[in-house]
């Protein structure tokens, strides 16, 4: 499987792999795009040109090729992070909005209004910040709030920002997620860095990401539903088969469970713990920061 | 061994998922496991998609921190979570044993509401934290030289169940509540421990010294006597729960008296076993006589 894959990227070959030049190596230094080794500077620039690309019909692919779970480990997340009325909260990653909508419901919900003494006032103090890097996504996420009324809604922020260098201040948000986005980010430990920077003592991080599976034969069934029918979907319902073959190989690359909470650690947060879905595919990272 | 067992449970309830214990330094390897790159390719440039020396200088640092003390930040949050459950029992007389009394506790210590999510099972936390600070005072209490010398063992027991119970007083217009969430079947484990904690306490003092199964009878009966006081107590309103204590006082006779009628059925079947065991032992000996006799064999008795 290997091999095939090896010449299915040779025929593309739209990447440059400037190795040959020693100076080249000294300077630039070489990240995961994919299964690709490419330089760092270009990481970001590829992978803004995947999320253009599948912007669109970003929820739709969503939808199909997790048979609708997405939703339900979204609703695990926001769940786990337990918003509370007057929080200050920021997804990052998240342009489409999906986990920022949630939190929104889960504090304003009427059923939490009447069930709890909250005043409006914390109500009303809400912030839910959604940052992403590309702004393709962030329209998309606009029109999605426009379509259920919160276009004018001061609760939904929606800036435009890189994960590695945030525009937030230090010490300002009470919790912080990230679902399907950390993969994506060049340096994972400065994306870490930066939430650690931004949440208040005692805020909340929660990472939700495609993981790896260990069990036996779940794994190459999923290995199998992963290499020969997603790229074929994303060419089929998203015509971009190159983008979803991206998205396939990057879930490979990213460290499994045990070594991304120890990278969490390692950036300062505490009680860091995670949870498998579905065996391993997905898995939640929380932490948090004292 | 009971503050280390107290401290067990209430750290058992926060491990439910799988915990992350800090390890020693482990030497950064890569793995490139498809080695699609050319020839030239050489592995210093795959480290570096590893290599802790791209991350903040003040990431580094904590780095190093944390090897040399890897127990201590686990520590820490179990002591600022320990703090954010103290600061929350203020305000439950007014909010109830609920999250938003543990929001205003974790904003009393300056500590973002946030916390309260990483609580299993937030609400019962907190009960379960006061059962274990209640247990705690009591066993204080008794260390600092409660006199129970000229008191008769029933009269012991009372004394220590009413200590105990007294330290509801504050919150007993949610007490209630209280209880209901302990009943839930989530938490029916944790709080049936820290109730069976408190009763061995009890008996400990008094100076039990059973064994078998009148250890497992005193506790439970024990057990249910507290319980019944502690439900009499929630509709109490005469002056300093006088009724309570009174019903206390009885329903530990009772159970005194109950140990005695045990006691005294448990000889009474062991004085008639023995009189039926000896007239079966007649019947058979004069059985096997009559089949040695008849038979001439030996018996195989």
């Amino acid at each position: 499987m290997a091999l095939r894959l090896l010449s299915s990227r040779r025929r593309l070959g739209s990447i440059v792999l400037s190795y040959r030049s020693p100076l080249a190596s000294l300077h630039s230094h070489a990240t995961s795009f994919g299964f690709q080794q490419v330089k760092e500077e270009e990481k970001s620039k590829l992978v803004s040109n995947v999320f253009t690309n599948v912007a669109s019909s970003y929820d739709i692919m969503n939808d199909v090729m997790s048979a609708g779970l997405h939703r339900l480990w979204k609703e695990r997340l926001v769940g786990k992070l337990s918003p509370f009325a007057g929080m200050k909260h920021l997804d990052v990653a998240g342009g489409t909005g999906d986990v920022a909508f949630r939190i929104f419901d889960a504090v304003n919900s009427v059923k939490r209004r009447a069930l709890r003494k909250v005043d409006e006032a914390s109500i009303e103090e809400t912030q839910i910040y959604v940052c992403d890097i590309n702004p393709n996504m962030l329209n998309v996420g606009k029109q999605r709030a426009a379509e259920r009324g919160l276009s004018d809604n001061r609760s939904l922020v929606w800036v435009e920002g890189d994960a590695e260098a945030l525009s937030f201040d230090d010490d300002s948000m009470d919790g912080y997620t990230i679902a399907f986005g950390i993969r994506n980010v060049t340096h994972i430990e400065k994306a870490l860095a930066e939430a650690y920077r931004v949440l208040k003592r005692g805020g909340r991080f929660l990472c939700l990401e495609l993981s790896h599976v260990d069990i036996p034969v779940f794994k190459e069934l999923y290995d199998l539903y992963s290499f020969q029918v997603i790229p074929n979907l994303g060419e089929l319902i998203a015509g971009d088969r190159d983008s979803y073959q991206y998205l396939v190989e990057s879930v490979r690359r990213f460290p499994p469970q045990e070594r991304f909470a120890k990278m969490i650690g390692d950036a300062g947060f505490e009680k860091v713990e995670y949870e498998n879905l579905v065996g391993g595919v997905v898995a939640i990272h929380s932490a948090i920061k004292l | 061994m009971y503050r280390t067992a107290a401290r067990r449970l209430l750290g058992a309830g926060f491990t439910t998922s799988r915990l992350l214990r800090l390890p020693k330094p482990r030497p950064t390897t890569t793995i490139i496991p498809y080695s699609y790159c050319t020839s030239s390719m050489e592995s210093p440039i795959g480290n570096q998609s590893v290599n802790p020396n791209q991350s903040d200088p003040t990431a580094a640092r904590e780095e190093g921190h944390r090897r040399d003390e890897s127990r201590k930040p686990r520590a820490e949050f179990q002591e600022e979570q320990a703090r954010v459950l103290a600061a929350s029992l203020r305000h439950v007389p007014r909010l109830g044993w609920t999250e938003e009394a543990m929001i205003a506790g974790s904003r009393e210590v300056g500590v973002s509401p946030s916390i309260v999510g990483s609580f299993s099972r937030k609400e019962a936390a907190l009960v379960e934290y006061f059962m274990d600070e209640c247990l705690q005072l009591l066993i204080d209490r008794v260390d600092s030289g409660l006199d129970l010398q000229n008191l008769i063992p029933s009269e012991r027991v009372s004394k220590l169940v009413r200590i105990r119970l007294e330290m509801q007083i504050p919150y007993m217009s949610k007490w209630p509540q209280a209880l209901s969430i302990q009943a839930h079947p989530v938490n029916v484990p944790t709080s049936f421990k820290q109730r069976a904690m408190l009763v061995d306490e009890i008996w400990h003092t008094v100076g039990d010294g059973a064994s078998d199964l009148d250890w497992y009878v005193k506790r439970t009966v024990l057990g249910g006597v507290y319980s019944a006081t502690e439900i009499y107590m929630l509709t109490d309103d005469s002056p300093e729960y006088r009724d309570t204590w009174a019903f206390l006082d009885d329903r530990v006779k009772d159970a005194f008296d109950l140990k005695k009628s045990i006691q005294e059925a448990k000889y009474f079947a062991q004085d008639i076993g023995a009189g039926v065991g000896k007239s079966f032992q007649g019947l058979m000996n004069g059985v096997m006589q009559t089949m040695s006799t008849r038979g001439g064999r030996s018996s195989a008795f």
